[in-house]
């Protein structure tokens, strides 16, 4: 736990770094490795606290992929460490002024990973005969659906040296839950399975 | 306008979702969890005064899992049976991945019985983070409970989760949980699997058969697992090892209990 706690922090202020350099040179071309974001996001199934790095997939920002770490304290039904990839689509904005926008609907999909020797990515064959239980522990895929609402820090607060800053809460399921749903759809409620996040997305 | 309402939409949207705020599907307990589930469900049992006859009748079922249609069809079943049965067992796996949500949605049903029930481990129940949710929402892996007069002996012995070990299920507790007085005149030993399967310790097989056949006050050894019911007399005319089916094949074990004796088993269908 604790080295990979470390080896990320490190992660984290390395690419902190190359963005300041990024930044000192603008007008050079953006490397694909140096994130165009910081994203924090609260609950939502990756942590009770998750910092993620995001880049953009496209020039406009509407396709975004969030590289992050999330973690569950023991007090808090943890200890987890989790790893997420996220990846969401904002098929349309609408403009807000000239301040600001909102994101309305915007789907998404990510993938989890739970490290730790109580979760497994392929079952042990010297203790589980074959097919004895067919899904990982340790890798989650999630659907999402986010409203977000983004405010062009240039306009608002051209002194903070940030493009704009994004709040969105999100909601997602995964396949669990869903198989779960599709088999008990008498018992079990749609709204039951689906989990929320809020986050904050900067952008520099 | 639109600044204001927007936030307020978003706020208000918020405000009545906290409640679906997830760490993890992993997190083995959120602030709504329940906990200590058996000990609660074990107290009101011990202050139940109906019905006021010696017999003993209880419903055992198993494998909740994915099966929650049908496990809401058993409680209401249940309840029929409601004012001659003492309480309900449900014999490991609650849940299916072992994740907290499946057994809070198992709860959600079992809480409408009208009738305490008590829940002991599955092997499904110990994966991933199950473990620690299944300790937090139920409690003590083994345990034990006296009623009228009898004594359950309640273990965990998912030995494939351990690796088989040696260690799982635990004859020394169980041997210790054998020795009674005479406040008890009859034990019935309860497991998720029956010693007979392949996910039992192959080491501890026999062992475990002859330690429940020594005590002449154990009436019936109760599993579950296999998903069809069945009846093994390991020691001939010794004690019967019955298994139950699952919930998802609607089928129930019910069974009758006095004076000392295992007075009726059935594997009723619904």
């Amino acid at each position: 736990m604790n080295t990979l706690l470390t080896k990320f922090l490190f992660a984290v202020l390395y690419l902190c770094a190359q963005l300041g350099y990024a930044q000192d040179l603008e007008t050079k071309e953006h490397k694909w490795y140096v994130p165009s974001s910081v994203v924090l996001q609260h609950a939502g199934s990756i942590g009770m606290f998750n910092l993620a790095a995001g880049y953009k997939l496209n020039k406009s920002g509407k396709s975004t992929l969030d590289i992050g770490y999330g973690y569950v304290p023991a007090k808090y039904g943890g200890d987890l460490n989790i790893l997420s990839a996220k990846f969401a689509y904002r098929p349309y904005g609408i403009r807000i002024k000239n301040w600001g926008t909102l994101y309305p609907t915007n789907p998404g999909v990510f993938l989890t990973y739970h490290a730790g020797g109580d979760f497994d990515s392929t079952w042990d064959d010297d203790d589980y005969p074959k097919g004895y239980y067919w899904w990982s522990t340790a890798f989650r895929p999630h659907i999402s659906l986010s409203t977000e609402f983004k405010l062009d820090a240039k306009k608002l607060l051209p002194n903070l040296g940030v493009k704009s800053i994004s709040i969105y809460s999100e909601f997602n399921t995964n396949e669990l839950y869903g198989i779960s749903y599709i088999q008990n759809s008498h018992d079990l409620d749609i709204t039951g399975i689906f989990k929320l996040g809020i986050g904050t997305r900067v952008e520099f | 306008m639109n600044k204001i309402i927007l936030p307020l939409f978003l706020v208000g949207l918020l405000f009545f979702s906290c409640d679906s705020l997830e760490y993890s599907p992993n997190q083995s307990f959120d602030r709504n969890s329940p906990t200590n589930l058996n000990a609660k469900n074990l107290a009101k049992l011990a202050q139940n005064t109906n019905p006021p006859d010696d017999t003993l009748r209880f419903i055992l079922t198993g494998d909740t899992q994915r099966s929650y249609d049908q496990a809401r069809d058993l409680i209401n079943l249940s309840n029929k049976y409601a004012p001659k049965i003492d309480f309900v067992i449900l014999n490991g796996d609650v849940s299916d991945f072992g994740l907290r949500q499946e057994m809070e949605w198992v709860t959600k049903i079992y809480e409408d019985l009208n009738v305490p029930y008590v829940t002991i481990i599955g092997n499904h129940d110990l994966v991933a983070n199950g473990l620690a949710a299944y300790k937090h929402m139920f409690g003590e892996l083994n345990f034990s409970f006296v009623y009228k007069k009898v004594k359950f002996i309640c273990e965990d012995d998912n030995s494939r989760e351990y690796q088989f070990n040696g260690k799982v299920p635990d004859l020394v507790w169980m041997e210790k949980e054998l020795q009674t007085d005479n406040s008890v005149n009859a034990i019935v030993n309860v497991a998720h699997i029956p010693p007979s399967s392949g996910d039992f310790d192959r080491n501890l097989e026999l062992p475990y058969e002859k330690l429940l056949n020594k005590y002449p006050k154990v009436v019936a050894s109760l599993h579950s697992h296999e998903n069809r019911d069945n009846v093994e007399y390991p020691i001939p005319n010794g004690v019967p090892f019955i298994t139950s089916n699952a919930v998802t094949n609607r089928e129930f074990l019910y069974v009758e209990i006095a004076d000392g004796k295992l007075i009726k088993y059935e594997h009723v269908a619904y």
